[in-house]
């Protein structure tokens, strides 16, 4: 029993401590629910990416791709008709005649960016290492590309508006949590434990018969649903959708706080979130400002990013394995005899 | 430096990769001009000793000196200009790179030019078939060839002392003799050759004296011939139980 | 229509030895350290700054402020933040030099604005001649003369010069060129001033042709030509500035070639061929040697 319970206790422990988080929140300012809600749906990124490169050691750009995906298609899939005839009037009239409930659309978001996932994954997890990063990389500009310029669907450049905003802090923790529970429930199975294995030595796996390949490509197809989860999240916090929002700045804020947090385990890619959640709260007070009777002391605007990118490079540097230093959150009681 | 005094001593050395001991404790000398062999079978400890020296490793313990200066601290960079030269496991050529241009490498830290272009044509006399393929990219030489280049590579920088890893690691026989060939010309020239062997045969058939090493520490010492002869030398060379204690000084 | 001909193969030349530069900046540094160095875009985007901040200086110094600008903040770089990771894993590197490019990126912004900045610079090479007919932009003949004069010199470089054949040694085989005496610091530092040279070039170069000065100029010019790299072949200098070469002038070609609705994926096409290529070719179509690890 005990046993059990330990093996359980990370998923537990970090449940709790976001719901603790959120419950705090929930007697704040609206001001901090948003940045709340925010933290919560950069964490359900950070998870989908930590879900393929913690597992399989392979570090991928294309992620916000899988989020642009998801946000894309429960866009259109949930905006009134009427608003679609407006933003995007070469739609395809079916699409546009669609008007589905929130949640059956954000799951549909999920499987498309899990589908395109799968897609892309069957050539490129044959590839080794730096090989596939760059490749990711590929998907990346390929999808924003495309996106950005597919007019009649996405209205390319142009923001789609008026999407139903149901994500506030309450639906933002639910998502974490189911989030964190499939990531949690993954990497606890076969497929997973083997694929970690090949991540030490390739050619040691392979020669064990493991299929790399196969469970690398679970790895991301599973990556793919959640990071689509995290861009329909976050469409229906801002209840806008651009193509220029899930491109280069959102990559680096992801990969960010995966590093930072530790790429090698789920508490890392939780702690990620959380400390880089608090610590933009933190630096953006400091740009607004202390106000002292007439001055204001303020830190200039973009602060925050370049200390961010700067924090990234020291932990990169000294402390590689994160904050979390590739382990789980540690059972508290202490070893006991079964 | 007296005279008498050995080019190299090693003293006491070990060294360590974290918990790992490959060398636990090792005495060594090469005089002046003298050939050494260390024989021994995988895993002994040779190649970290040869590291040691060389500055690729840090030793854990001990002193290492060369032509009655510490090696302790010098960079791998710097041991060419100390009179060492490398010649590491598996040849290392730059297969991109020509002959010619792998040679001149080899005297990157000397400065007389002249003399560096008499050496590279007194090599090319002796070994004319490499002569023939000056420009040609060293990746389309055989493996006995490459050997050569490496070797004569290393010889170019007018060492004291050169270290061979291994030189007939994963070479058919034939290429070997054309390995051992360049060992052989430059016999009695006056410079040292430390020759890290798993094939006893080819190193004894050239070294004035022989060491043979085994789980970090040398288990035997003596002339070929007296090794060759030693009841105890298949024993220590594949780490069987042995009568006799330690020696190799 | 010989006009249209003319120009475009003018266009797609210029575009294309921008890139070859490019690549050959970021191939340069793949070469000696196995680091994909995307803060080469900042490389580019300091030295427009620096042309911006200087401006009112008499031309040869503000060419010598642009330049020297890369240059510093090439061997800065690589002294205070990749030479900590110089034996950590190209994952690593990758990931870091995203973060130095970003922190670039950003602090810059901090200490300017992210807006972009009109600066009229060579505005004579805006003038165009007639050559054999046909009327062509000065600046895109500069432009291809400079590519050619730039790849050539450092063609003479690496192959005829002592550093040159210490920094193309240390390139396919790190270690034993050290053990040959080659020091890694120089080879190193040489390099990346190197780049630093090729980034302020291409950043003279595109600010005479755009006019702009902003804080992504850098950036979207470095993705398309790492592609290029990834193409021609990573840590092959030749195969890096064909493949910046060639990418560049697809992105041209596509532009004269595909029908008006798919003009705007030309972007999406040529990554799609980037993929391919990694796909069915993931050494590059010029491999260097070295860069497979053995069991």
């Amino acid at each position: 029993m005990t046993n059990a319970v330990r093996r359980v206790w990370p998923l537990v422990a970090l449940t709790l401590l976001l719901t603790m988080i959120v419950a705090i929140a929930s007697f704040a300012p609206d001001v901090l629910q948003r940045r709340t809600t925010q933290g919560l749906v950069n964490l359900v990124a950070v998870v989908g990416l930590y879900v393929f490169v913690g597992n399989s050691g392979v570090l991928s750009f294309g992620n916000v791709a899988f989020m642009a995906v998801g946000a894309y298609v429960s866009a259109l899939l949930t905006m009134k008709a009427a608003a679609k005839s407006v933003f995007l009037p070469d739609l395809p009239s079916f699409i546009a005649a669609l008007e589905w409930p929130t949640l059956p659309a954000a799951l549909a978001g999920g499987i498309a960016a899990a589908l395109l996932a799968f897609l892309v994954g069957l050539p490129l997890m044959r590839l080794s290492g730096i090989s596939a990063s760059i490749a990711t990389f590929a998907v990346l500009v390929i999808t924003y590309a495309v996106l950005g310029n597919w007019t009649s669907v996405t209205g390319g450049q142009n923001s789609l508006m008026g999407l139903p905003i149901y994500v506030g802090v309450w639906t933002g923790l639910g998502w974490a949590i189911a989030a964190i529970v499939v990531a949690f429930v993954y990497q606890e199975s076969r497929s997973a434990l083997l694929l970690r294995a090949s991540r030490e030595d390739e050619t040691a796996a392979e020669a064990s018969g493991v299929n790399v390949v196969r469970h690398r490509l679970i790895a991301f197809t599973i990556s793919g649903f959640i990071s689509g989860i995290a861009g329909v999240l976050l469409a229906h916090f801002l209840g806008t959708v651009r193509v220029e929002t899930f491109y280069l700045d959102l990559t680096f804020l992801i990969v960010a706080m995966l590093v930072i947090g530790g790429m090698g385990s789920l508490t890392g890619a939780v702690l990620g979130a959380v400390v880089i959640a608090a610590l933009t709260e933190l630096l953006r007070q400091a740009e607004i400002g202390l106000t002292l009777g007439a001055t204001t002391i303020a830190a200039p605007a973009g602060t925050g990013d370049a200390i961010l990118a700067l924090i990234m490079l020291l932990i990169i540097i000294f402390r590689p394995k994160g904050i979390a230093g590739g382990k789980e959150i540690g059972w508290p009681f202490g070893r006991s005899t079964p | 430096m007296s005279k008498g005094d050995p080019l190299l001593r090693v003293s006491g050395v070990a060294v360590r990769y974290g918990p790992i001991a490959a060398v636990r404790d090792v005495d060594l000398t090469v005089g002046a001009g003298e050939i050494v062999a260390i024989v021994g079978p995988n895993g002994a400890g040779k190649t970290s000793l040869l590291s040691a020296i060389a500055g690729i490793e840090r030793p854990a313990a001990g002193t290492i000196e060369f032509a009655g200066r510490s090696l302790a601290g010098v960079v791998l960079e710097d041991i060419v200009t100390r009179g060492i030269a490398l010649v590491p496991e598996g040849r290392h050529i730059f297969a991109s790179l020509t002959v010619q241009e792998n040679l001149m490498l080899g005297a990157t830290t000397r400065g007389d030019g002249d003399a560096v272009r008499a050496d590279m044509d007194r090599f090319f006399g002796t070994f004319p078939i490499l002569g023939r393929r000056r420009q040609q990219p060293a990746g389309q030489l055989s493996g006995g060839e490459q050997q050569q280049l490496a070797i004569a590579r290393a010889l170019l920088s007018r060492p004291r002392l050169l270290m061979l890893d291994e030189p007939s690691l994963g070479l058919a026989p034939m290429m070997v003799d054309q390995a051992y060939a360049v060992l052989r010309s430059i016999r009695g020239s006056g410079v040292a050759i430390l020759l890290v062997e798993q094939n006893a045969e080819r190193a004894f058939a050239l070294a004035d004296r022989a060491l043979v090493m085994n789980g970090g520490v040398f288990v035997l010492g003596g002339t070929p011939a007296e090794l060759g002869a030693h009841p105890d030398f298949d024993a220590a060379y594949f780490g069987i139980g042995m009568q006799s204690e330690q020696a190799g000084r | 229509m010989i006009d249209r001909i003319i120009q475009t193969l003018v266009d797609a030349l210029s575009v294309g030895g921008l890139y070859a530069l490019t690549a050959l900046g970021i191939g340069l540094i793949f070469g000696v350290m196995r680091l994909i160095n995307f803060a080469h875009g900042e490389l580019i985007m300091v030295t427009g700054y620096a042309l911006l901040a200087a401006f009112a200086l008499p031309l040869p110094l503000v060419l010598l402020f642009g330049f020297l600008a890369a240059i510093v903040l090439a061997l800065v770089t690589e002294r205070v933040a990749f030479r900590p990771l110089r034996n950590a894993n190209p994952a690593t590197l990758l990931i870091s030099s995203f973060a130095v490019s970003f922190l670039l990126q950003k602090t810059l912004i901090l200490f300017v604005d992210s807006r972009p900045k009109g600066i009229d610079f060579l505005p004579a090479l805006g003038r165009q001649i007639e050559v054999v007919g046909v009327r062509l932009q000065i600046l895109q003949l500069v432009i291809i003369a400079v590519s050619v004069v730039l790849l050539a010199a450092l063609t003479w470089f690496l192959r005829a010069t002592a550093v040159g054949l210490q920094m193309r040694a240390a390139a396919e085989d790190f270690r034993m060129a050290r053990v040959l005496g080659v020091r890694a610091n120089r080879v190193i530092a040489i390099a990346f001033a190197l780049s630093g040279i090729l980034a302020a070039t291409v950043s003279c170069l595109v600010v005479a042709q755009t006019g702009i000065v902003q804080p992504r100029m850098g950036a979207q010019l470095v993705i398309i030509a790492f592609v290029g790299t990834v193409i021609g072949g990573l840590g092959s200098l030749t195969g890096a500035a064909l493949g910046g070469f060639l990418v560049g002038a697809a992105t041209i070609l596509l532009q004269a070639l595909l029908p008006p609705d798919l003009r705007v994926f030309r972007e999406a096409f040529v990554f799609v061929a980037v993929t391919l290529v990694i796909l069915f070719r993931p050494q590059g179509l010029i491999p260097a040697r070295g860069l497979r690890e053995r069991v």
